[in-house]
């Protein structure tokens, strides 16, 4: 029987597998590089500081599902404060507070039933926060992230992050009630709930793919390259590896979807897709000699003032990936790829990095040890309106029977680890009928 | 508003928590843990609806995960305790192996009455020399009603994989199977009735277990089954953690009538009544594991347990008119093997 193909190893590719191997489906995944895992690993160093490839949050939901929940402990604290100008406003409570922000925010709300459908993420984010917290907070993050200007991106940049006030209220009241760190915003495929809190594996967040690694190790091969993915009359029919074809049932692709175009072969139906960009990204993990004295887990700085959009302090959110009496922050910083900031030299960045949380946080630089630079081409889609088209069109599949496109970079969508998870099993469903066979679906496995 | 200037130092953020946990104070080790599909529909294909721990005995530090299947609605855990654990999340001092009258009393007695009322409803219609199955027996508390109070010809066996259970059984002077009754040697076509007690929840392979009562049981032979009912207002309430019925992890599968429908479908029976009687169990529980989930009083926790006797009776007279209108807490179904049927089935 011909195996279902998986192109990638990270969390998207192990989730398809195992999904398939647990419905009898056989499987074989592919990874172009070392490790499995991709940006969801972790590293440690020899001073005990556990890295991952940037901040990473998962639910004690997801854990169970994956299995690994005996060795996850609950995040002690999470929140999320944005620091503008030396002022620190709670998200999204304290910002509400602030007398300008409210009002500029009810002003828009009262006139939007009289303005037209917004078409730019600028417009959407006037037309939802009011223009004073859109200026200020929402667009200069949201171009960090994206490196492109707000009115360039699509609406539906916006739309992404669009939570109900009511629900918000329920979980915050719901986490103070608990005294747990109920997630809020942390999953979108399924429901939020005040019974779904932030939890971490003991050792970092590659404990979860390995945990799913461990169902399909035999199936899983590295520095294994998919060099094409052969489509004969629009159908996936088989890839090519090392130099070797090999026939497949189904291709399931954790790709980034601009690769697509260059590898698949037999069909023009994806060169749309080879427009498409992500966000390249620096995180600067910056160790440093006792707390932190930021004022929350996650820190968002959209002034001009900082190099970086955002800080995670893990030592805070995290205790147990970082010695004791020490912390460490995460500092994300967006570039392209060959920039000034992708090119530095990880000291430069690390200087340059203290030298702004000196800004925040008075005296940080003295107790600088030092840091650790991670780089990554894709840490996000990026939402240009050149293409919203033909992104909305990528979204309802790839249009090739057999070739299905998943995870945050194969989707090419903003989504969360949960969301990787539980989407994934949902699109390579369809691959599971056409070939698995009757007798190993039936009856528990 | 906002406070100005620089963030204000925080007490949580300037001494990270202590990250050694004490030895002897370490929660228990995960259990081994297997994924599963439906076991009506041989697919996951699911949406998850509740998550939590074994709030009642506290047998490992696991979260668990309860699911419902989006095509036939059926409610299980996903993944689930391998069977090589049964021995650990079912601890010695489990309720169901030794039901010590003496701890709960008043209420004893009343489920005592009950249960001997309802039981022999079950068996009314049986022949003086019938024989009687009941399949996860635990420590035999309904044959031992059935042994009292029914006809004395009736032949009465049980079966359990516990053997802490069967001990006890045993000890009673009952004929138990010790095993897995799709591993004993019963023979086909033998008993009048079998019954399943608050026993399929329990059970991984339930439809493998049915087809085995299926063919053990005499055409025409019926198994009446009572579980807890996941279409209950008690349920919906709760669902998200705390539902007593969830059992974590010791309710592997969860049915509402139209699922044991399906269920009686696909191991080849009829399925011929289903209610819903009034149960203040759930109920009692689903507050109990709340309070205790977050962090109340131990004298209050255990004011919402088998052995209370003001919350059976509160939460008795709370369900009783939900079951009236088929809402109650637990389901009862009474599946019938087809009198004209071809053999086989297991």
């Amino acid at each position: 029987m011909k195996p279902v193909v998986i192109v990638g190893a990270g969390l998207a590719g192990l989730t398809a597998a195992t999904y398939l191997r647990r419905h009898g489906v056989p499987v074989r995944v592919f990874e172009a590089g070392k490790n499995i895992a991709g940006l969801a690993r972790s590293e440690r160093d020899a001073g005990g500081f556990t890295y991952d490839f940037g901040a990473h949050f998962i639910t004690n939901r997801l854990a169970a599902a994956v299995g690994v929940s005996a060795s996850c402990r609950a995040m002690p604290r999470y929140g999320e404060t944005v620091w503008l100008r030396g002022r620190t406003y709670s998200y999204p409570f304290g910002l509400m507070r602030s007398l300008p922000f409210a009002l500029s925010a009810a002003v828009a709300k009262l006139g939007a039933p009289f303005r037209r459908t917004p078409t730019t993420a600028d417009e959407w984010y006037r037309s939802a926060y009011g223009g004073k917290l859109a200026k200020e907070v929402a667009v200069p993050l949201t171009e960090a992230w994206s490196g492109a200007p707000a009115n360039e991106l699509a609406a539906s940049v916006g739309a992404k992050f669009a939570t109900s006030l009511p629900r918000t209220i329920m979980l915050k009241a719901a986490a103070a009630v608990t005294q747990r760190t109920v997630a809020v915003g942390y999953s979108g495929t399924v429901p939020e709930s005040p019974h779904v809190w932030h939890v971490y594996p003991d050792g970092g967040i590659g404990a979860v793919c390995e945990r799913l690694a461990d169902e399909v190790r035999d199936a899983i091969q590295t520095q294994s390259p998919v060099e094409a993915i052969h489509v004969e009359a629009e159908r996936a029919v088989g890839v090519r590896v090392a130099g070797e074809d090999i026939e497949a049932a189904g291709v399931v692709s954790t790709a980034p979807v601009h690769v697509l175009p260059k590898i698949v072969r037999g069909t023009e139906r994806l060169a749309y897709l080879s427009r498409f960009r992500y966000r390249p990204m620096v995180f600067v993990n910056v160790k440093l000699d006792g707390p932190s004295g930021l004022p929350d887990v996650v820190t968002w700085t959209p002034g001009p003032e900082t190099p970086f959009f955002r800080l995670s302090d893990i030592g805070a959110g995290l205790p147990w990936l970082v010695p004791a009496g020490k912390s460490l922050v995460t500092c994300d910083i967006g570039c392209q790829v060959g920039d000034a900031t992708w090119t530095a030299p990880d000291a430069e960045l690390g200087k340059l990095c203290v030298a702004a949380l000196d800004k925040l946080v008075p005296g940080t630089s003295a107790r600088y040890l030092g840091c650790r630079v991670m780089r990554t081409p894709l840490a996000y889609p990026v939402y240009r309106l050149e293409y919203e088209d033909d992104r909305k069109r990528f979204e309802q599949g790839t249009g090739i029977e057999g070739l299905v496109s998943v995870g945050r970079n194969g989707e090419f969508a903003h989504i969360l680890m949960e969301d990787v998870y539980w989407r994934t099993r949902r699109k390579v469903m369809s691959l599971i009928g056409s070939t698995a066979p009757a007798e190993a679906v039936r009856g528990c496995p | 508003m906002p406070s100005a200037v620089a963030p204000p130092p925080r007490e949580l953020s300037t001494t990270p928590p202590p990250v050694e946990v004490p030895r002897a104070l370490a929660p228990p080790p995960g259990l081994h843990l297997v994924p599963k599909v439906c076991c009506l529909c041989g697919v996951e294909d699911a949406d998850p609806i509740g998550v939590g721990e074994d709030f009642e005995y506290r047998t490992s530090s696991d979260t668990f995960l309860a699911v419902r299947c989006r095509r036939c609605g059926l409610i299980y855990l996903n993944p689930q305790p391998a069977d090589e654990e049964m021995g650990r999340i079912y601890p010695d001092h489990y309720h169901a192996f030794d039901f010590k009258p003496e701890e709960f009393g008043f209420v004893y007695r009343v489920r005592r009455r009950l249960e001997a009322r309802r039981a022999l409803k079950w068996c009314h219609d049986l022949p003086a020399d019938a024989r009687i199955l009941d399949v996860g027996c635990g420590d035999g508390f309904h044959l031992r009603l059935l042994k009292e109070f029914g006809k004395p010809g009736w032949s009465l066996e049980g079966v359990d994989t516990d053997p802490r259970a069967v001990a006890h059984a045993r000890a009673a002077g009952l004929t138990v199977h010790h095993g897995n009754i799709q591993e004993l040697p019963l023979p086909a076509d033998h008993y009048h009735l079998a019954l399943m007690v608050m026993t399929v929840e329990h059970m991984t392979d339930p439809v493998g277990v049915l087809r085995t009562v299926r063919r053990v049981l005499k055409p025409g032979g019926k198994v009446v089954l009572v579980t807890d009912n996941a279409g209950s207002p008690d349920f919906w309430l709760f669902r998200g953690r705390h539902w007593g019925g969830y059992h974590f992890p010791r309710h592997p599968q969860l049915f509402t009538k139209s699922t044991l429908r399906k269920l009686a479908d696909v191991s080849g029976f009829e399925t011929e009544r289903i209610v819903t009687p009034f149960s203040p169990v759930n109920w009692a529980y689903s507050v109990r594991n709340l309070l205790d989930d977050w962090g109340a009083p131990r004298w209050l926790v255990n004011r919402f347990t088998l052995k209370s006797t003001p919350a059976m009776a509160a939460f008795t007279l709370f369900d009783l008119p939900l079951s009236l209108v088929g809402c109650g807490a637990i389901l009862r179904a009474t599946f019938r093997k087809p009198a004209e049927e071809t053999r086989g089935g297991a």
